[in-house]
């Protein structure tokens, strides 16, 4: 990946090389050259790129850290912490939900004491979704534990990386340590950045192995007890440990940086002052808006205003009395939060200016606070002018007219408020009497009678037009017939995923009946909720004056690895029974951040984790067999369809429906394409998925009653494909039909042949 | 540089959908002038949820070594701007925020003079070049086209440096495509063709725009952020989304078996209810609604009879071919 195309020395002590990189790959080339020993991850935006960058490296063989998928970032955090047990090196990246889906595991991380490096690339947390950067993850951070280093831009990416492992490591710290960049702002902008030429260098700076002596969990001669019960009085003790520790920290950090500093020539204080030195009125603000403002303190300066500005390189621990000292003699300072503490009178860092400046007793700087920049709102230059205007007014006036506020939301002209456009569906037009599904009393068996597809082009559909998936996406048509199916109204939960994102961008939807979006990994949970709701205000009869002809089927509709996240949820949801369909669009990836593999990617499939080079061949493992895995659970029915068979998955929603109004829940899967990510044609979809169904690397099927029943069988009718066959129309399998990958090929037909074999036993043997 | 902002940047602004390769060609433009021309420079691209076939952005600022890059900001007032799809400035402001002295490059097959109308410049250079044409007669892509002509514009790039970047990127994995993407850069190079406008006298060039301001504000937007106007993407055309291909509809050889409807990722099938032969009521197909197709083509592989065909789209033929839905409204039209 990185690009080197000059040596230079300079001031610096080592020899370095320019590199034109954004804030991820410099991540990424900073752990590549320390070589952790492992690193647990799970995709998110944006900072799954340091994932990718490593998974793309380690393909060319030039770091040999271990990179474990994980299920989620709890699980992910959960191998870091195992792993930083365990006396190597540890490694981690995530942002927005994924740290606050880990977020339980990173206070134990730092209570006991178990060092390592986490960048968090900072984003917005949800509700509503919003996947750019503002620092509403990060001051979840505040409390963690952790010493937190910040980057206004990639080179500090780079730079805070390497220190923050020698910080963790310090005997006087011994804590994990993150380091906080802007998503995208930072993540995804590429600059020229100086790096270190010689990995020896990097080692002889952070040190070659972790320093000894301290826990290691596989020590067999020194057994240890992590993690015990801890009571009352000893806890208080072992806290004021830690409170020790985090302001060494600060101690510490500028040691190192003293000498990172003498080593590359660039020098981090704990707090950055630009043009301070006499300015009246100042602004502070963290990372990459920090840049930008001092282009505003020159075209200030130049009018003649003393102007400066501040930001902090660590915020764990807060830099109380640098901060205190810089604003000794300001007039006024502007203090922008990129994220809000609601009803805090301000952010975390006005809060914690203010008192700073009240510790050491200065009670005569203003301070303004403003909450700018949400979700990604960009910060301009004029923005920073204002800032600097609302100081200088404050000054002018000698008193703050606004101490808090919002800067940059907008009130909406009342014209353009939202209008309902269309109508209710017709009832009528979605009960169209034209499925029916009966059971046989003395069977127990459904009989199901499904009209041809067009008969069915009647019923409306439960998407408008205008969602904004890929062409040649497969999401919706499989999605579309398979509603055909079903009768009358659904509310419908979607995980996070594609399906998801491209039909709620706000202000439009595309759902035209109820529609819930909670988080990637719990709409299981979620949609249970719902579903009891539903019916114990049915039993009250509160559902009576809201328009309800019959009851609803409840669906759940997952993707995009909404099925590794969300396993456990959906198994719980599962066991309870809830009256409920969860049907997953399988597209045999994380397709919606970025094509990472997810457990359903088959072996030696190529993703942007699992890459193509001259010491890796696509995924390592077997595909998830999630059908099954569901059928264990002894749920009424389970079901897998595609969009070539469209009768089959007719019969099947039908039949689903019928159990999930009547029994309990149900898990169907439908193989779709995605062509970006499959890189094959558009117009293709439809036939390599048939290709799958037909090489038996997909079977049709249902379980039902625990009863297996291969509804459609490719080899009865002679048209049973080789593997390969499906195999050759996907640019990210292609490289499996080369000669040097036919061990992973044939692995992969036997797996294929293996669960085919199964399967076809449990259909003939009702007791399997 | 030719010319800078009062900050010292020269600035350059890619409009795009994704996948016509604009993000590439905008990492591979700024790599040229950062490791080739001795400049500084940044580069990024708009993200959100946009898919492949969205409207997209990628933003560039070259600067002297010496000048310190502390903007991350999108470029809203661009020297140059790039536009890789014609159809766009349907449905985006593309010059939004443009000098009189900028230029506007645009891939078409137009005249800067048809381009000056369509795009409403009051004053600039229209930069014109079919990048389009040139990357399907050398079977290779837009982006490569675009990015020679975009070379031209910045007299500062060496284009050797860029045709080693190329190779660069290019050679280990699609060697056999080196040759193809070189030439079809020279050939974006060397045959865009350029047309300067004055700006009128007494007149100005158009204010611009903030491109973060919303529609709905605190005092418009349901609390929550819930959507509570269902359905309402209709409204929206992704015409855009489509590269070049559409999908033709002959009504005498259709069986009306619905299988294209059943693969159409994006609704665009528009059916009518009336008596079949016996009398009795049956689903006829009756065209496509291009406002949502995409032209990804499933539907003519689905196609049992002759009725679909793909066709290189024409200016005008989508609206005039168009069936359109009828939506269940509130408040008809």
């Amino acid at each position: 990946m990185a690009i080197d195309y000059e040596k230079e020395v300079g001031s610096a002590k080592v020899e370095q090389k320019f590199l034109y990189e954004s804030g991820n790959e410099m991540a990424a080339y900073a752990a590549h050259q320390i070589n952790y020993h492992v690193m647990g991850y799970f995709p998110i935006s944006p900072s799954t790129e340091v994932a990718q960058f490593l998974d793309t490296m380690k393909a060319s063989g030039q770091h040999d850290i271990m990179l474990v998928p994980s299920d989620g970032e709890h699980s992910s955090a959960g191998i870091c912490y195992g792993a930083s047990t365990a006396g190597g090196r540890v490694f981690n990246a995530t942002s927005a939900q994924g740290y606050m889906f880990m977020l339980e595991q990173l206070p134990v991380q730092a209570g006991t004491r178990m060092p390592m490096v986490m960048n968090l690339v900072c984003r917005s947390i949800s509700g509503p979704l919003n996947i750019h950067g503002d620092h509403s993850d990060l001051y979840f951070a505040l409390n963690t534990g952790w010493p937190i280093l910040m980057c206004r831009d990639p080179q500090s990416v780079y730079d805070m990386n390497l220190m923050a492992l020698k910080l963790a490591e310090h005997a006087k710290v011994r804590l994990p340590v993150m380091v906080a960049s802007d998503g995208y702002f930072t993540s995804h902008q590429k600059r020229r950045v100086q790096a270190f030429a010689h990995r020896e260098d990097v080692h002889k700076f952070v040190g070659e192995q972790p320093p000894a002596g301290f826990t290691d969990t596989l020590d067999r001669n020194n057994p240890v007890t992590v993690g015990p019960y801890m009571n009352e009085p000893d806890y208080i003790n072992n806290r004021y440990q830690q409170s020790v520790a985090m302001y060494n920290a600060g101690e510490v950090f500028e040691e190192i940086a003293e000498e990172f500093a003498v080593l590359t020539g660039r020098r981090y204080e704990m707090i950055e002052q630009y043009r301070m030195e006499d300015a009246d009125v100042a602004v502070f603000l963290m990372n990459s808006a920090s840049e930008i403002i001092k282009d505003v303190v020159d075209q200030l300066r130049e009018q003649g205003i003393k102007a400066g500005a501040i930001s902090p390189n660590m915020i764990r621990p807060f830099p109380q009395k640098q901060i205190a000292e810089a604003l000794k003699h300001v007039k006024a300072i502007t203090v922008g939060d990129r994220a809000d503490s609601v009803g805090g009178h301000g952010g975390n860092m006005v809060n914690e200016i203010k008192a700073a400046l009240f510790t050491y007793g200065n009670t005569t700087t203003k301070v303004i606070s403003r909450i700018y920049g949400l979700g990604g709102k960009d910060f301009y230059a004029e923005d920073g002018h204002h800032f600097f205007q609302l100081a200088m007014d404050a000054v002018v006036a000698d008193h703050v007219e606004i101490p808090f506020d919002y800067y940059g939301h907008n009130p909406g002209a009342p014209e353009n408020a939202p209008k309902r456009l269309l109508k209710p569906m017709n009832f009528d037009l979605l009960k169209t009497g034209l499925i029916t599904v009966s059971k046989n009393e003395e069977t127990g068996k459904l009989s199901v009678r499904v009209p041809p597809v067009r008969s069915l082009m009647k019923k409306p559909r439960r998407l408008s037009p205008g969602h904004g998936a890929c062409p040649g996406c497969g999401i919706f048509s499989g999605l579309e017939l398979f509603f055909k199916g079903i009768e009358g109204d659904i509310v419908a939960l979607y995980h996070t995923g594609c399906a998801m994102v491209t039909t709620t961008g706000y202000p439009y939807s595309s759902h035209k009946s109820t529609f819930i979006h909670n988080l990637f990994q719990n709409g299981a949970a979620t949609l249970s909720g719902v579903v009891e709701m539903f019916w114990e205000r049915k039993r009250r009869g509160e559902l009576d004056g809201l328009g309800l002809k019959e009851d609803f089927t409840f669906v759940m509709v997952t993707g995009d690895g909404g099925m590794d996240i969300g396993m456990g949820p959906a198994i719980g949801a599962a066991l309870r029974g809830h009256k409920m369909i969860i049907v997953e669009y399988d597209n045999e990836g994380y397709m919606n951040t970025g094509a990472q593999q997810s457990y359903s990617t088959p072996l030696g499939h190529r993703t942007s984790t699992s890459s193509i080079g001259k010491t890796q061949q696509g995924k390592l493992t077997q595909h998830k067999d999630t059908a099954q895995i569901m059928a264990a659970t002894n749920i009424p029915y389970v079901f897998t369809g595609c969009e070539a068979y469209p009768q089959d998955m007719l019969k099947k929603a039908a039949k689903a429906q019928w159990y999930a109004q009547n029994e309990g829940l149900v898990y169907g899967k439908i193989l779709i394409a995605c062509p970006l990510n499959w890189m094959s044609e558009d117009k293709d979809g439809t036939d390599i998925v048939s290709l799958a169904v037909e090489s038996c690397f997909f079977p049709l099927y249902e379980v039902e009653q625990g009863i297996t029943n291969i509804t459609y069988n490719p080899e009865d009718k002679d048209k049973r494909v080789e593997v390969s066959a499906w195999l050759k129309t996907m640019g990210k399998t292609r490289h499996l039909l080369k000669p040097e990958n036919e061990p992973a090929l044939r692995s992969f037909e036997g797996e294929v042949q293996r669960r085919w074999s199964r399967l076809k036993a449990k259909h003939e043997h009702p007791d399997l | 540089m030719p010319i800078v902002n009062e900050l010292g940047f020269f600035e350059i602004r890619l409009e795009s959908i994704g996948g016509l390769g604009a993000n590439l060609a905008g990492k591979m433009l700024a790599e040229a002038g950062v490791v080739g021309a001795g400049l500084n420079g940044v580069s990024f691209s708009s993200y959100g949820s946009e898919k492949k076939g969205s409207a997209v952005k990628a933003h560039i600022r070259f600067c002297d070594m010496n000048t310190h890059i502390r903007d991350t900001s999108p470029v809203e007032r661009p020297h140059v701007v790039g536009v890789f799809h014609e159809a766009l400035a349907k449905t985006v402001n593309v010059t939004s925020g443009i000098h009189e002295h900028s230029t506007v490059l645009v891939n078409s097959a137009k005249t800067p003079e048809e381009l000056r109308e369509l795009l409403k410049v009051k004053a600039g250079t229209i930069a014109v070049i079919d990048a389009t044409s040139i990357a399907l007669q050398e079977k290779n892509r837009v982006n490569m086209a675009m990015l020679g002509a975009l070379f031209r514009l910045c007299p500062f790039l060496d284009t050797d440096i860029m045709k080693g970047v190329i190779e660069k990127s290019l050679g280990k994995k699609y060697p056999q495509a080196v040759q193809s993407a070189i030439t079809t850069f020279e050939r974006g190079y060397n045959e865009v063709k350029f047309m300067q406008f004055e700006l009128a006298a007494g007149d100005s060039m158009p204010l611009y725009v903030r491109s973060d301001i919303s529609a709905l504000g605190y005092e418009t937007q349901p609390i929550g952020g819930t959507i509570t106007n269902p359905g309402g993407s209709f409204l929206k055309n992704l015409s855009i989304s489509r590269s070049g291909m559409l999908p033709v509809f002959e009504i005498e050889t259709c069986i009306n078996c619905a299988q294209c409807d059943t693969v159409c990722p994006d609704q665009c099938f528009v059916w009518e209810e009336r008596p079949d032969r016996k009398g009795r009521p049956q689903m006829f197909l009756l065209g496509i609604d291009y406002q949502y197709c995409k032209g990804c083509l499933k539907c003519i592989g689905a196609c049992p009879t002759s009725a679909l065909s793909s066709l290189r789209e024409q200016e005008g033929f989508a609206d005039s071919h168009s069936v359109k839905h009828q939506f269940d409204l509130v408040t008809p039209v």
